[in-house]
């Protein structure tokens, strides 16, 4: 696999304040890569650098082989850009305002209107075709803008949360979108500041926080390397004095740090252990005769693992 | 799923100077084309055009009957009243037409890139391959045009005054190159206050103060100098040596119609009257005489003062040893087109810088920025 974004030493100040303090990326081809990081972290300056929209303070990228400093214009070619806020012109239909940005990159008139069509379709806006722009939802706005980044073909496509303000089914259909264009070979950068949001759907991840990677790499990956301890869930067909004694026996192992019941009966579990450790628990349960009805860790690991390493008191991380 | 991935775009590939020349036309066109779309949907734009005839002609009319009832009234021969009757008309349009371009083409693109900051839609221009400078020319032509075409509508109107005569031609011709000058210095200054300030209100105030400026601070001043060396109880001279200089008033437009329009006086009338005593020292319009105040020269040629202490001789030679030449000595002392050109010159020039540095403002990536305004744009994520 070969890195199609790189950064290196990535920095970006605004007098005092360092806003990205070297940042070090690589995004393979292909990718589906997550900067997530709470606000104020330097994900949309980030993006904003590779985007050559703004000049580095030190440092450079590369997209596509072509360096954000030294070729802007190429690397606006290779790439397409959806930042968190955009408007819409007014007074210009839906295919018009593709047909505007097909022309800045030179498209001819004949593959102009062949695109509009192909990507009205692709992000479910043909039923709107003539419409004027400032009549559509957020949703549609946004699926628009997504277009638009679309029109010259780019090899990778930069997302500055995209799904900031959609409804819930509008993320779904955001998400089901990048997966398919994913599936066309596209790699995309996308930051949020809500991990959840990218959890499912990106390969890759980078945690950013004060200008700085924390964590990069595949999302399992980062859980098995910056795991401090996670929690486990485990829900019991007894009750009273016996799920009492449940908890005991399971606190007694030795990667379980504490054990609570909750007030629905369930037992959650401190875990030190990794995944086989959490199954060896599971089995050695059973065979004690615990009734178990279901045994899982809490939904929301990562995040709580995020939560973890952005917060202010952290102790400094050793980047991936 | 449509194909529309599986065709690589098939954007045109330059290569070399000549490349970027095309490329920056097809820019420029991409941004016109988009605004032209705006400007021009619907009958809004042709509604306003024939409006603004409508008021013209009606004008004119107003202008015309004015005229007639002086010629009629006014003592001496009125083998000249049809010529002054359409220089009337022609000077009441040209200053109409002036006024309008003052203040309709500032207005016209000082919101050109400021909208799109406030909008939030200039991002999403300038990551795209589209050069600032066809991001700013393009704003700037589509803005124009619409001016420029309210200026071609109004000719027909104007051609009316050759029915009168007392107007060539040639000075309808000049009258009309200065307002399409105008209209493109005026222009680039809006658009350069648009993209110099983040908001469109504050970017048309500076705008219209400009022009507030440029055509009444400029006469203001030159009139106040004027006052302040000619005047005084004891030695004729004023507190201040010297006569304005003539360069206050090259950005003023209505200064160079009044140039045009003194070339279109066969005797010494009231446009040549006010020229001088704005511009005493212009090269444009040479009066023989002096003290208390112009006098008609003879047909004949003279030795005339040119304004910079040189003495033009009867062949239109420098008498003194300097190498002013009066260009077109015209009866009556007055020398054609002396002033107009060089105020067309200086918004020309004007023009090419204000449109540089609105490409420089306009650049994401520029090297020159406003102390502390950077940051407010670019605020870190």
């Amino acid at each position: 696999m070969t890195a199609i974004v790189r950064t290196e030493g990535l920095f970006k100040r605004y007098g005092r304040t360092l806003a990205v303090a070297g940042i070090d990326l690589a995004i393979d081809e292909g990718e589906i890569f997550g900067l997530v990081g709470p606000n104020g972290a330097g994900k949309t300056t980030t993006l904003r650098m590779l985007a050559t929209l703004l000049r580095p303070s030190a440092g450079d990228a590369e997209i596509d082989g072509w360096s954000v400093t030294r070729n802007p214009d190429q690397v606006r070619r290779v790439l397409g850009f959806m930042p968190d806020v955009f408007g819409v012109y007014d007074d210009m239909k839906v295919w018009e305002y593709l047909d505007f940005f097909a022309r800045c990159y030179g498209l001819p008139a004949a593959a102009r209107r062949r695109m509009i069509t192909d990507l009205l379709e692709l992000v479910d806006l043909a039923p709107r075709r003539d419409d004027y722009v400032q009549t559509l939802s957020r949703g549609m706005e946004q699926r628009l803008c997504l277009a638009h980044a679309l029109v010259h073909d780019p090899k990778v496509l930069l997302l500055d949360e995209p799904a900031s303000g959609l409804d819930p089914r509008a993320r779904v259909e955001l998400r089901e979108l990048l997966r398919e264009l994913r599936a066309l070979g596209k790699t995309i950068l996308i930051s949020s500041h809500i991990l959840p949001e990218l959890e499912e759907l990106c390969t890759s991840l980078a945690i950013v926080d004060q200008g700085k990677v924390l964590a990069q790499g595949r999302v399992t990956d980062i859980e098995r390397r910056l795991r401090f301890g996670s929690v486990l869930r485990v829900r019991l067909l007894v009750e009273g004095e016996a799920l009492v004694a449940a908890r005991d026996r399971l606190a007694g192992d030795v990667d379980v740090a504490s054990a609570t019941i909750l007030e629905d009966g369930t037992i959650e579990l401190g875990f030190r252990g990794d995944d086989a450790a959490s199954a060896r628990l599971l089995a050695e349960s059973v065979a004690a005769g615990l009734p178990i009805v279901s045994f899982a860790r809490a939904a929301s690991d990562l995040e709580e693992l995020f939560l973890q390493v952005t917060a202010p008191d952290r102790q400094p991380l050793e980047a991936a | 799923m449509t194909d529309v991935m599986s065709n690589r775009a098939r954007g045109v590939r330059w290569r070399g100077p000549v490349a970027g020349l095309i490329r920056t036309a097809g820019g420029i066109g991409a941004v016109g084309v988009k605004e032209l779309r705006g400007r021009m949907r619907g009958r809004r734009a042709f509604v306003i055009l024939t409006i603004y005839l409508l008021l013209l002609g009606g004008f004119a009319w107003m202008v015309e009957l004015l005229m007639e009832r002086n010629a009629s009234s006014g003592f001496g021969s009125s083998t000249y009243a049809g010529a002054s009757i359409g220089q009337g008309i022609f000077a009441a349009l040209l200053m109409l037409e002036t006024l309008q371009v003052v203040f309709l083409a500032p207005s016209a693109t000082a919101g050109a890139i400021s909208l799109e900051r406030e909008k939030q839609t200039l991002e999403l221009l300038v990551v795209t391959p589209i050069s600032s400078i066809a991001i700013v020319l393009g704003k700037l032509l589509s803005a124009l045009v619409y001016v420029w075409l309210l200026i071609a509508a109004s000719l027909p109107l104007t051609a009316v005054v050759f029915v009168y005569g007392g107007v060539a031609p040639d000075d309808v011709l000049r009258g009309y190159i200065v307002l399409i000058v105008t209209a493109l210095g005026l222009g680039s200054f809006g658009l350069l206050c648009s993209s110099l300030v983040r908001r469109t209100q504050a970017a048309t105030a500076i705008t219209i103060f400009g022009v507030l400026v440029i055509s009444i601070g400029s006469v203001f001043l030159l009139a106040f100098w004027g006052v302040m060396t000619t005047h005084d109880n004891n030695d004729g001279n004023g507190p201040v040596r010297g006569t304005a200089p003539q360069e206050i008033g090259y950005l003023n437009p209505f200064l160079a119609q009044v140039d045009v329009l003194c070339g279109t006086e066969t005797s010494f009338g009231g446009w040549c009257s006010l020229e001088s005593s704005l511009l005493p020292n212009q090269n444009g319009v040479v009066f023989v005489g002096g003290g208390g105040g112009p006098v008609i020269a003879p047909v004949a040629p003279v030795a005339v003062p040119n304004g910079k202490g040189i003495f033009i001789g009867p062949q239109g030679q420098a008498v003194a040893n300097d190498v002013a030449v009066a260009p077109d000595a015209a009866p009556f002392g007055i020398v054609r087109d002396g002033f107009w050109p060089r105020s067309v010159a200086a918004w020309l020039v004007l023009s090419i810088v204000f449109l540089v540095l609105s490409v420089q403002f306009v650049s994401p990536t520029r090297r020159w920025r406003l102390r502390g305004r950077g940051h407010r744009q670019d605020g870190p994520a």
